[in-house]
C-alpha cells in the first residue's frame, strides 16, 4: 500500500468554482474503473459535493456512478488520475491543505462479506493553479 | 532415494514496486536493472502491473520489444503471474464461463511472452482449474495457482485442488508455493513502521503476542478460523486506542505472516512448479529474521525441487527507508548459502536454468 503517494504534489488547479487534483493508485496493480467505487476532495476542510465530483483516466471523464459498470478502462499504476469537483479555491498565494479519500476494490480477495475493499486517504499541502 | 534439487535464482519485479511506482524505472530499465545486478536468471513479471493494456491490448510490437530485450540480458522468463479478478463487477461475482475466458486472454499473454508458467490464484476452484487445462494444453502454458497466506499447503481448499491434480493427471496443473505460507514471526520490520506511525510499545508487543498465538496454534484450517483471527487483530487495535491500525494489522497479520509448520509444503510437494520465495526483510546479521529461507531451500532441495525461487520482497508496503535492491541482493545471497549447505547450489547461470526449467517443466511454451 503506497498511501502516501496517492496525491500529486503541485497538481491542484481550480478554474470557475471546480477544483482537480491528480491522484495516483496507492496499489501494486491496474485496477478497472468498476473498483473504483468512491472517493472524497477535499480541501481546507470543505469537500467537494458528491455528486459533483468526476474522474478522469485514459482521456474519459466518469461520474462514479458511470464507473459501476466500467470494466474496460483501466487505472495503470503509472498512470495519474484526475479528482476534480465543484470546490472554489480563491486564493493562490497561500498554501492549501487538501485531502483525498479513496476506496478500492480488489477484485481478486473474496472474503465471507463480498469482495475486500480498501479505504485509503492522503493529505498534502499545496499551493492552488488558477486556470 | 530424491535426488538433490538444483533451484533456479530469480526474482519477482514486484519486489521493486515502490521503485517503479515512484517512476524511477521504467520496465525496460528495471529489466535491465535486474540483469545487471544479477538476481536473475528467472524474471518473472505480474501482468496487470507491468504491462499497460493487459491483457487486451499487448499487440505483437511489444510482444517482439520484449522478448529482444529479455534474450538480450540474456534472463529466463519463468512466471507471468495472472489475476483472477472473480469480483471485477460489482453486480456479482464472474460466473465460470466469464471467468475461464477472463483467464484465457491472459494465458495466451503469457505464451505469447515466452512465460512457461501463468501463476493463478485460489479462488479459482477444482472445477475452474479443471476447465482451464484445455487453454493450459492449447497454450502449453502450466498453471501453478498459487498457496498463499493465509492458505497453505495443508489447507482444506489446497487439499481439494491437489486431490483434482491428482486426478487430472497433467503436468500442467501444479502449484506456486509462496513462503508467507510459513512465517515463523511478525515482521520486525513492519513493527519498525508502526513505530513510525506513532503505535506504543505496549501495543506492539501485544501485536506481536496475538500473532505467536496463533503461530503456537498453527495454521487456520477453515474460513471461520481465518476470519476469527482477522477480526482479533482489528479488536486489539480498538482496545488500544489505535482503531487506525486494525485493519493493517489484520490484513499484514492474517494474509502476510501465515503461521504453517514448514511440512505442510510437503503434502503438495510433488505439484510444486513454481516458488515465490517471500520475505520481509533481511536483519543486521545477514538474515531474514520472520522467514525461515534456509530450512525452505534445504526442503526444496532435499524433495529434488529444480524449478525457479523468485524472490519476492513484500516489505515495500511499509518500508521507505531501505533499498528493494540491496535486500533482494541480501536474500538471494541467503538462498545460494542455504543451497550450497543442503549440498546442492541455486542455478545462476542462464543456459542452465533454461536447460532445466525445460525438464522441470512438461513442454516448451507455445506461443
Amino acid at each position: 500500500m503506497i498511501a502516501d503517494r496517492i496525491i500529486e504534489q503541485g497538481t491542484l488547479i481550480t478554474q470557475d468554482g471546480r477544483t482537480a487534483v491528480e491522484v495516483r493508485i496507492p496499489w501494486y496493480r491496474a485496477l478497472p474503473g468498476s473498483c473504483i467505487a468512491g472517493a472524497a476532495l477535499t480541501v481546507d476542510g470543505v469537500s467537494a459535493p458528491e455528486g459533483s465530483l468526476r474522474w478522469t483516466m485514459n482521456n474519459r471523464t466518469f461520474s462514479f456512478e458511470e464507473l459501476v459498470d466500467e470494466t474496460g478502462e483501466w487505472w495503470f499504476p503509472l498512470d495519474s488520475a484526475v479528482l476534480s469537483g465543484d470546490l472554489p479555491v480563491p486564493d493562490s498565494r497561500t498554501e492549501h491543505e487538501v485531502r483525498v479519500d479513496l476506496k478500492l476494490y480488489i477484485p481478486y480477495i473474496i472474503t465471507d462479506h463480498g469482495v475486500l475493499h480498501i479505504e485509503e486517504h492522503d493529505t498534502k499541502t499545496m499551493k492552488v493553479a488558477q486556470r | 532415494m530424491t535426488s538433490l534439487g538444483t533451484p533456479i535464482q530469480g526474482v519477482t519485479l514486484y519486489s521493486f514496486t515502490r521503485a517503479v511506482h515512484a517512476r524511477q524505472y521504467d520496465l525496460d530499465g528495471l529489466i535491465r536493472k535486474v540483469a545487471a545486478e544479477g538476481f536473475g536468471p528467472g524474471l518473472e513479471v505480474i501482468g496487470f502491473s507491468s504491462l499497460r493494456g493487459f491483457p487486451d491490448r499487448i499487440d505483437d510490437n511489444f510482444v517482439g520489444q520484449f522478448r529482444d530485450l529479455v534474450a538480450e540480458v540474456d534472463l529466463v522468463p519463468t512466471s507471468l503471474a495472472v489475476n483472477v479478478d472473480t469480483g471485477i463487477r460489482r453486480d456479482r461475482l464472474m460466473n465460470h464461463d466469464e471467468l475461464v475466458e477472463y483467464m484465457r486472454k491472459q494465458i495466451e499473454v503469457a505464451a505469447r511472452l515466452g512465460f512457461p508458467i501463468a501463476r493463478v490464484q485460489i479462488s479459482l476452484t477444482p472445477d475452474a482449474m479443471e476447465s482451464l487445462l484445455p487453454v493450459a494444453e492449447k497454450y502449453g502454458v502450466t498453471l501453478a495457482l498459487e498457496v498463499h497466506a493465509d492458505q497453505h499447503g495443508a489447507h482444506e481448499r489446497v487439499l481439494a485442488l491437489r486431490d483434482r491434480y491428482e486426478k487430472l493427471n497433467s503436468p500442467l496443473l501444479g502449484f506456486t508455493a509462496d513462503w508467507g505460507a510459513t512465517v515463523t514471526g511478525f515482521a520486525p520490520s513492519l513493527l519498525e513502521a508502526y513505530r513510525r506511525r506513532g503505535a506504543s510499545e505496549a501495543l506492539l508487543g501485544q501485536v506481536v503476542d496475538l500473532w505467536n498465538g496463533f503461530y503456537v496454534d498453527g495454521p487456520p484450517n477453515t474460513q471461520k478460523v481465518h476470519g476469527e483471527r482477522f477480526g482479533a487483530f482489528i479488536g486489539l487495535a480498538a482496545r488500544n486506542g489505535r482503531p487506525d491500525l486494525g485493519i493493517d494489522f489484520a490484513i499484514n497479520g492474517t494474509g502476510l505472516f501465515g503461521p504453517a509448520p514448514l511440512d505442510t509444503w510437503l503434502e503438495i510437494m510433488p505439484w510444486v512448479r513454481h516458488v515465490h520465495g517471500k520475505f520481509f526483510g533481511i536483519d543486521e546479521t545477514g538474515e531474514e529474521p520472520s522467514v525461515p529461507v534456509r530450512s525452505l531451500v534445504r526442503q526444496l532441495v532435499e524433495n529434488g525441487y529444480s524449478g525457479a525461487i523468485s524472490s519476492e520482497y513484500e516489505g515495500w508496503h511499509w518500508n521507505n527507508w531501505q533499498d528493494p535492491f540491496d535486500i533482494i541482493r541480501g536474500e538471494q545471497a541467503v538462498q545460494r548459502s542455504a543451497a550450497a549447505n543442503a549440498g546442492s547450489a541455486m542455478i545462476t547461470d542462464a543456459s542452465e536454468a533454461r536447460r532445466i526449467l525445460n525438464s522441470h517443466l512438461a513442454q516448451p511454451v507455445r506461443g
